[in-house]
């Protein structure tokens, strides 16, 4: 399954992305800031042995929302950390596939650093699978 | 009761300035390099902290020259500072992308063993080359320069796995539990919002260890491990690996990921649960941010020696919660740095007024230490730890009540 747009622009380096928000941010038109802001957000997981939720601890994150001032699309966006750029350009990318204005140019982007993160998954995963022993023979 | 610190800003300041002449300054570059080559100190700061923040956990061991008690309450501070913006949903354990996954217990595990990065394995040998300036060439690629930090990406690979627990359970080595399933996270029990109150619940006690302080569970955990306690586990599964911090879209509901995160968890097992007719096994479990392998097992440990009676501290929850938050115990007893000279001049004119008691009685009385108590101000100290403690509030007030402020 393809991950999520905001998934990807998350995920993908903070200054490519900014970067190319800068580069697309003309065709797209102005924009207004309606949030953004960073804060913490509560991870909650799942014990083993009873099967009890529990807080594991708070993840800090910045996050932004933005309207497009012509079509009055909102967009949202959010990363880990508190880089608010990172967050506001996800947020002008996530409303202007909302609002369909300059798709094209925009998911060819979004498909170059899917590529890029599941190259880097992959090696990885090779990586760690070197790793693996049969404990018969260990 | 303290002395209020009056003054002293001069002081105050030129001990500021000698403390960064001594440690070095720290730029973004000295915080970058922290960030990314001592990543284990890095995660104990954001476990204990309970506030995944590569790049301010980095930051606060470069500020306080990597005292990590100062680097966590600095990280907790910070924290208190901002808002909670939302709850994630759940980390499913199942999806976790594994990096390292052992077990001591059973050797073919569903899915296999697989060692990760660990030197584990490795001799523990000083590299003197390196500060010879002898050192080879590093074998692996420096890391590119534009590649982004921890704090805002984490490259991890695709192998999920189930846990070890869930294939004992189908196969009925472990009791079944009832999960509730629809708790909404913000009705599971939160210690950063409510004290803790014993007998606490499972999800307390869970991220109360989950936030701890990695010596004091160490310490309790192999207390208990030697044989003060009654609890010497296997290692049913230890798993380090990243997982998806997964939100909503607030337009359209639709879940994302804010980015990976390092956890790690860790189960261990014992085999004297269950009934005569069926006897199981027993599980303790502990997981926190980041990568800690001492601390998830002898948090497990723990976990598990909690529910056991108790002839030892490390069996007790409020023992052992209590004395393993790192702000807790660490702010208690550099405490005792502050001035108490009001306290401790008032013991000392207790002490004193023993003497002058005693002196005033062995004249009239002769050796007052035959006597055994009925005299103010004259107990003798055996009965001091027996005694009925308001009663000797009212004899010698200062004694008893001014070891602690």
């Amino acid at each position: 399954m393809t991950p999520h747009h905001l998934s990807i622009l998350a995920r993908a380096p903070a200054p490519d992305v900014k970067a190319f928000v800068n580069d697309i941010l003309p065709f797209i038109g102005p924009v207004d800031m309606l949030k953004s802001q960073t804060g913490i957000v509560m991870l909650p997981a799942k014990d083993s042995a009873k099967e009890v939720k529990f807080h594991l601890g708070e993840i800090l994150m910045a996050e932004a929302t933005v309207c497009l001032r012509i079509s009055k699309v909102e967009g949202y966006g959010a990363c880990l950390g508190r880089d608010l750029q990172h967050a506001t350009a996800i947020a002008i990318l996530d409303a202007a596939l909302r609002a369909e204005v300059s798709i094209e140019p925009i998911q060819t982007f979004i498909e170059e650093q899917r590529q890029q993160l599941a190259q880097f998954d992959a090696k990885l995963a090779r990586d760690v699978e070197s790793t693996r022993v049969s404990m018969e023979t260990f | 009761m303290y002395v209020a610190a009056r003054g002293g800003e001069e002081a105050i300041q030129n001990a500021e300035t000698l403390y960064h002449q001594l440690n070095t300054e720290y730029d973004l570059n000295t915080v970058r390099l922290i960030e990314r080559n001592m990543p284990y100190l890095v995660d104990r700061v954001m476990g204990e902290g309970s506030l995944y923040a590569p790049d301010l956990a980095a930051l606060a061991l470069a500020q306080t020259g990597g005292d990590i008690y100062e680097a966590v309450l600095m990280l907790r501070a910070y924290r208190s500072t901002q808002p909670r913006l939302a709850y994630a949903l759940p980390i499913s354990w199942d999806e976790m992308n594994t990096i390292r996954r052992i077990s001591a217990a059973f050797k073919d595990i569903p899915g296999g063993q697989i060692l990760g990065p660990t030197l584990d394995y490795s001799h523990r040998i000083l590299d003197l080359a390196v500060i010879d300036n002898k050192s080879p060439a590093p074998k692996i690629d420096a890391p590119d320069p534009i590649q982004p930090t921890t704090s805002q990406a984490e490259f991890a690979p695709v192998t999920t796995l189930a846990r070890v627990s869930e294939w004992q359970r189908a196969a009925g080595l472990l009791p079944k539990v009832n999960a509730d399933d629809k708790q909404a996270a913000r009705d599971i029990p939160d210690v950063t919002r409510e004290p803790l109150l014993f007998p606490t619940s499972r999800a307390a006690r869970l991220q109360s260890l989950s936030r701890a302080e990695t010596g004091g569970v160490l310490a309790l955990g192999y207390a208990n491990m030697r044989g003060y306690g009654a609890v010497h586990p296997t290692i049913n599964e230890l798993r380090l690996g990243y997982v998806d911090v997964m939100m909503t879209h607030p337009m359209t509901g639709e879940p994302f990921s804010l980015g990976r995160i390092r956890v790690s968890y860790a189960e261990v097992v014992t085999t004297f649960k269950g009934s005569a007719q069926k006897p199981q096994l027993a599980l303790g479990f502990c997981a926190t941010l980041g990568w800690n392998e001492v601390k998830t097992i002898a948090g497990a440990m723990l976990d598990m020696a909690m529910d056991l009676p108790e002839p030892h501290p490390s069996h007790t929850e409020e023992y052992v919660l209590y004395h393993t938050d790192p702000v807790e115990s660490s702010g208690f007893c550099i405490h005792y740095k502050l001035p108490h000279y009001v306290t401790f001049g008032s013991s000392l004119d207790a002490m004193r007024g023993v003497e002058v008691s005693n002196s005033a009685a062995a004249s009239y009385y002769g050796d007052v230490s035959e006597l055994k108590a009925g005299l103010p101000g004259t107990y003798a100290e055996s009965e001091l730890a027996v005694s009925d403690l308001s009663a000797i509030d009212d004899v010698v007030p200062d004694i008893a009540l001014s070891a602690h402020p």
